[in-house]
């Protein structure tokens, strides 16, 4: 139990005080009849006006159910269980003993309140009782008996979508569901769990936890989302009902529907001046991140941390982009404050890893991975992190363990499936890697970075026409949605690959011109363009490029290789015969340099077969079993130069 | 009238340049302002050309952006600079942001790249260069910002650093066209450009396009001078343009800069030296380009004026690129080459864009025998300057001292491509086909060396009989050693190669039983080594037994 400060405690509880006298704060329901269910009701301070108007009209029961009420409300739990012991004496008021595990509960004696409610046989008489008494058992992780008493199933499965709620409040019966999920979810029961919340969510729209549940952890597809949240029933809440439903609506995945979220949005701005809302910010913020915009994603998030600095619903999506960023520093501050003030809590260690992760300490990184899903067994992105560590050192088989178990707890997102077969890619198992790059595809087909890949594997199919197909499609997702370049990098070189292998060379030469201009500068890019005009039968050109390449540093053993075989080609007759031609023009008169002097360059395009074979045959020499994708847990694969 | 329009546009392109930051192109345009003629008589003329970037009708939120970040950006905050403007919105501001974004990233790629061919030299790029480089382009297709000059500028620049060279190419000559006061571009357009047919082609193109705008046109004629002197042009018109920017701008150091190259290409060193006399003369801080005059110097062998100006520039500053250059190339002349080298580091960490550093370093490191620094020091050079054909040059020899002749035959290409008319390169062409069995391109390499030397070089004739001789074709190699030998005569000058052409055509005589004739090419060896004396003291003696026979 998290204790708040003195100070905010009391200022949720003074305007009670300060209405005293007008409005009288029932504890506990006056008409204290067990056996109506309806009228025991968790809800603090049930109103009844005009029960009773002044404080000494009260019954001195009923005093002292005050006392012990407003004692619990400013966690005074050594009074509140004193009074409320007494209380229970004096009128062995099943309410009254209701009321008293409530204060054992909330002062973390579970066992005790576990104990009363059993001895009064409250819990199978009450649902609230059952309730509590379950909530108790799970606290104390005994998660079968916590099963036992809610039942496998909702025993009120027929009656309760009907059941109108009297007072408002939220339906015992959907608690009851979503407790159900929890329990199933911790016996690692997810398909279970996943129906559980669900059904919790259809019997009463207002049990957000099941909602939350279901949304954040991803356990449902995309699609199945939009679907539930068409059945759900926003009538009870009356006014409240659109304004509840577009908020619903802005937690949804985003990767389908775009158009509903953008709606749902403007809704809330224009209508309920939400645009301030931490959770709607969030909501925007995923949807740059969906959308590859890390930087607005990061500034959306900081505004966020602005006002709530360890605010728990923007923290996995602010650390995501800090990742993708490479933003050390500030990974190293949020990471020092969540595990300063919240030590329990795993995604302070998520926090952790991630920060190792980026700081290339793999040991470390997987050792905090490793303790934040202790911590949460169903924590995905903990074992997406551990798993990416595992692929960061190319123990393919632990990632692929690891990603299999993410994958499982993960049924909603497509990252674990891509990953598992960017993994199966790069251990050359092309069957299994289509298999689950179809499958990630099958829930998200607009990711820029899954289609890159399925063109890579096309690639390295033979299958080209489909390749460029995926490739282009990459391309033409990342501009509509304006992915950074990294991404857009990656896919417009490999298309230059593919074009490569197609034959295609002028198109394969503007793709990497493209890459060109916006990238650093990649040797890898430049020997790409350097194989490219051999091919062409431009020798000087591809002398030329490849010399970028090999100025960047890199001792690449390919360039070399390219480099000797196109200054080979250079001593050829014909290259000999077009230089000696451009140097004797040039050293004649300057005016007579006007002629045209392209002819020599085109006309030479076609070479012998001869050639091709054997360049190609040496660049497979060489890159024969070398890794096609550059793996880096932000997913890109770069095609090194690689030939048929 | 042309001439009051001109100076006009110079006065307002100072402000304009300076005001953007671009200092090296204000200097530019304020040396050329004030190095133009006297006005004859004081006329008013008012600017014709399109006002670009009037920083009055900006809002005024964003004026005051801009001199705050003008500020930072001289007291090389850059980042923060950046930070200052990232709301405005006018072309002007957003140039601005970018360049300083980008030298930004330069500045921190160079202080993690260990300093000059330091551990991680080639390793570390300038990380900002991506994004600026995306912003721009995606910025230059929106309408507000796709005919502004100097982000224009800077996109090219940049291209060009990417080497994506055509497109840079394109892209300069666009800002020139919008603008063409700003000397930055045209600095960038002409390292871009590495053939005279380009060269031509974009020259015509801008004179076309400015055709009747003498200011504008002025501008190109700087820039047609400075590219020709650049490959190595020197022809009549050329001089006729260069004295005429010489009247116009009577005292602006650069053209004159610019004609003592011209001269120097030509060979015509004294010419050269009295230029940058005079250069010095007018402006005695001024260090711009001195370094080249040092190589002249060097060139020439006057140790003692290269001291001179050695201490003249070291007084003036000692931490100029050019001083280090200077000092450099004066120890380089007392054979003192590893200071000469530490100087040339110096001068490179001062401003790696330092173009003669990197080639003459090359040399400096050849010297000392290490080829693979020189290797890297030449590529450096090819790197921030394809058209110098030292580097080339210097390439080819540090491979063919390495043995790699395949490499070095495309070094000396790239540089014959550059300067087609110089027979060293030809010399050196031949021998590396030689070494890589291609014959005929030997005889093609050598016989080009021949045409252009200006007199017979008897060694390479020589060459050329060996290579014919492998191809087994007798009468060419007759026809060779014969001219060498009537080289001889003619000259009265012996070496190795007319003892070896003689004892040759004596053997070939006797075998063909010209033996009078074999007795008279041996008779008067008297030259070489005593082998060969001895051979042709046997043919002698051979020769008048079968004729007394």
């Amino acid at each position: 139990m998290e204790t708040p400060s003195q100070h905010s405690s009391t200022l949720a509880i003074s305007p009670l005080i300060g209405n005293r006298t007008h409005d009288t704060i029932r504890s506990t329901p006056k008409e204290a009849n067990i056996s109506q269910q309806s009228s025991l009701h968790n809800s603090s301070y049930n109103l009844t006006p005009g029960n009773v108007g002044n404080i000494s009209d009260v019954s001195a029961a009923d005093r002292l159910r005050l006392w012990r009420h407003d004692a619990l409300m400013q966690h005074h739990y050594k009074t509140a269980e004193y009074i409320g012991d007494k209380v229970l004496t004096l009128t062995n008021d099943p309410n009254d003993a209701f009321w008293l595990a409530q204060v054992y509960y909330n002062n973390g004696d579970y066992y005790r309140a576990r104990q009363l409610l059993s001895r009064q046989r409250l819990d199978t008489t009450s649902v609230s009782c059952r309730y509590l008494a379950a909530l108790c058992l799970m606290k104390m992780e005994q998660w079968d008996e916590a099963l036992d008493i809610v039942g496998e199933t909702n025993p009120f499965r027929n009656a309760s979508h009907k059941a109108q709620n009297t007072d408002g409040g939220i339906k015992w019966e959907a608690s009851l569901c979503f407790i159900r999920g929890e329990i199933y979810a911790n016996q690692n029961n997810l398909e279970r769990a996943k129906e559980c919340y669900t059904e919790a969510i259809l019997v009463d729209v207002k049990c957000y936890e099941a909602f939350d549940e279901l949304v954040r952890n991803d356990m449902l597809k995309p699609q199945e989302e939009w679907e539930l949240l068409m059945q759900l029933d926003f009538s009870e809440l009356g006014d409240n009902d659109e304004f509840i439903h577009q908020l619903y609506v802005t937690r949804l995945n985003k990767y389908i529907n775009q158009k509903n979220q953008e709606n749902a949005h403007f809704i809330l701005k224009e209508e309920y001046s939400m645009t301030n809302n931490s959770d709607v910010i969030v909501s925007r913020a995923e949807t740059l991140y969906v959308q590859c915009k890390f930087q607005k994603c990061l500034e959306l998030c900081e505004e966020v941390l602005k006002e709530d600095e360890l605010n728990f619903a923007t923290l996995p999506i602010y650390l995501a982009s800090l990742h993708e960023l490479r933003a050390k520093n500030k990974l190293y501050l949020i990471s020092h404050k969540l595990a300063e003030h919240y030590p329990k809590k795993p995604i302070s260690w998520l926090a952790v890893g991630i920060y190792y992760l980026a700081i290339n300490k793999i040991p470390e990184a997987r050792k905090y991975f490793s303790k934040a899903s202790s911590l949460n067994p169903n924590f995905s992105e903990a074992w997406i992190g551990f798993a990416h560590t595992f692929a960061a050192e190319g123990e393919h088989d632990q990632a692929i363990a690891a990603y299999s178990t993410a994958s499982r707890f993960f049924p909603g997102s497509h990252l674990p499936n891509l990953f598992l077969g960017m993994q199966y890619l790069q251990m050359g198992n092309l069957t299994l890697t289509s298999e689950y790059l179809m499958s990630s595809f099958s829930i998200c087909p607009k990711d820029p970075l899954l289609l890159n890949e399925i063109g890579v594997m096309n690639y390295h199919k033979g299958d080209l026409s489909n390749s460029e197909a995926y490739l282009n499609q990459a391309l033409q997702v990342s501009r509509d949605i304006d992915s950074d370049s990294k991404s857009w990098i990656s896919i417009n070189s490999n298309l230059g690959h593919v074009y490569r292998r197609m034959g295609l060379y002028s198109k394969a030469l503007m793709c990497f011109e493209e890459v060109l201009r916006v990238s650093k500068r990649d040797p890898n890019v430049y020997s790409a363009i350097g194989l490219v005009y051999l091919k062409m039968g431009d020798p000087g050109k591809a002398i030329q490029n490849l010399h970028y390449s090999l100025a960047t540093g890199t001792h690449d053993p390919v360039a070399h290789d390219l480099l000797k075989r196109a200054l080979d080609e250079n001593l050829s007759s014909k290259c000999q015969e077009e230089f000696f031609a451009k140097t004797s023009r040039e050293a004649l008169t300057f005016s007579s340099a006007t002629k045209t002097p392209l002819m020599n360059r085109t006309k030479h395009v076609s070479k012998s077969n001869t050639l091709n074979d054997s360049v190609d045959q040496i660049a497979t020499d060489l890159i024969n079993g070398a890794d096609s994708s550059d793996e880096d847990d932000d997913d890109d694969a770069i095609m090194d130069i690689e030939s048929d | 009238m042309d001439v009051e329009e001109l100076r006009q546009n110079l006065r307002h392109s100072v402000n304009l340049l300076g005001a953007l930051n671009l200092t090296r192109a204000a200097k530019w345009a304020g040396e050329a302002l004030v190095g133009l003629r006297e006005p004859t008589e004081e006329v008013e003329t008012s600017v014709k050309h399109k006002q670009i970037h009037n920083f009055e009708t900006l809002p005024h939120r964003e004026s005051d952006c801009m001199m705050l970040a003008r500020g930072q950006f001289n007291s090389k905050e850059f980042s923060r600079c950046a930070y200052s403007l990232r709301k405005c919105q006018s072309p002007q501001a957003v140039f601005m942001r970018l360049h300083s974004t980008y030298i930004d990233g330069d500045r921190k790629r160079e202080e993690e790249s260990q300093g000059i061919l330091g551990a991680n030299d080639s390793k570390v790029t300038n990380a900002n260069a991506p994004h600026v480089l995306k912003e721009l382009s995606s910025l230059l297709e929106s309408p507000q910002y796709s005919d502004d000059p100097f982000l224009l500028y800077l996109y090219g620049a940049l291209l060009l650093k990417q080497k994506s060279t055509e497109l840079a190419t394109e892209t300069l000559i666009k800002s020139i066209k919008l603008y063409p006061f700003n000397w930055s571009s045209w600095s960038e357009l002409i390292t871009s450009i590495t053939g005279l047919d380009e060269a031509q082609l974009i020259l015509h193109d801008l004179e076309v396009h400015f055709a009747h705008d003498f200011s504008a046109l002025t501008m190109v004629r700087i820039g047609k001078i400075v590219i020709y002197q650049e490959l190595f042009q020197h022809f009549e018109q050329l001089f006729k343009d260069l004295q005429g920017l010489l009247e116009l701008f009577p005292n602006f150091a650069f053209i004159k800069t610019q004609s003592a190259l011209v001269s120097y290409h030509a060979l015509e060193y004294q010419q050269a030296e009295n230029t940058f006399d005079s250069v010095l003369q007018q402006d005695p801080y001024c260090l711009d380009d001195m370094d080249t005059y040092s190589n002249i110097l060097y060139v020439m062998d006057k140790k003692s004026k290269l001291s001179y100006l050695a201490q003249l520039a070291n007084e003036v500053d000692k931490f100029r690129p050019e001083t280090c250059c200077i000092i450099a190339n004066y120890y380089s002349l007392k054979c003192e080459h590893e200071k000469a080298i530490m100087y040339y580091r110096r001068a490179l960490a001062l401003n790696r864009n330092c173009l003669a550093a990197w080639t003459l370093m090359g040399h400096e490191f050849v010297e000392c025998k290490n080829s693979h620094a020189a290797i890297e020091s030449y590529r450096r050079a090819i790197d921030t300057n394809p058209k110098d054909f030292k580097a080339w040059y210097g390439l080819g020899q540090a491979y063919e001292v390495l043995d790699m002749h395949l490499y070095s035959l495309y070094y000396y290409q790239q540089a014959s491509i550059i300067k087609p008319h110089d027979r060293r390169i030809w010399i050196a062409l031949g021998q590396c086909f030689d070494k890589l069995k291609k014959v005929e391109d030997s005889i093609m390499a050598y016989k080009r060396a021949l045409s252009l030397s200006e007199y017979i070089d008897l060694s390479i004739v020589y060459k050329l009989a060996l290579l014919y001789q492998t191809l087994g074709q007798e009468a060419e190699v007759y026809a060779n050693m014969r001219t060498i030998y009537v080289e001889e005569v003619n000259t009265e000058h012996h070496s190795d190669e007319t003892a070896k052409a003689r004892i040759w055509l004596a053997r070939h005589e006797m075998k063909q039983g010209n033996y009078s004739e074999a007795y008279s090419y041996a008779v008067d060896l008297t030259y070489g080594t005593s082998q060969e004396i001895e051979d042709a003291r046997a043919i002698t003696r051979a020769a008048r037994n079968k004729m007394n026979n």
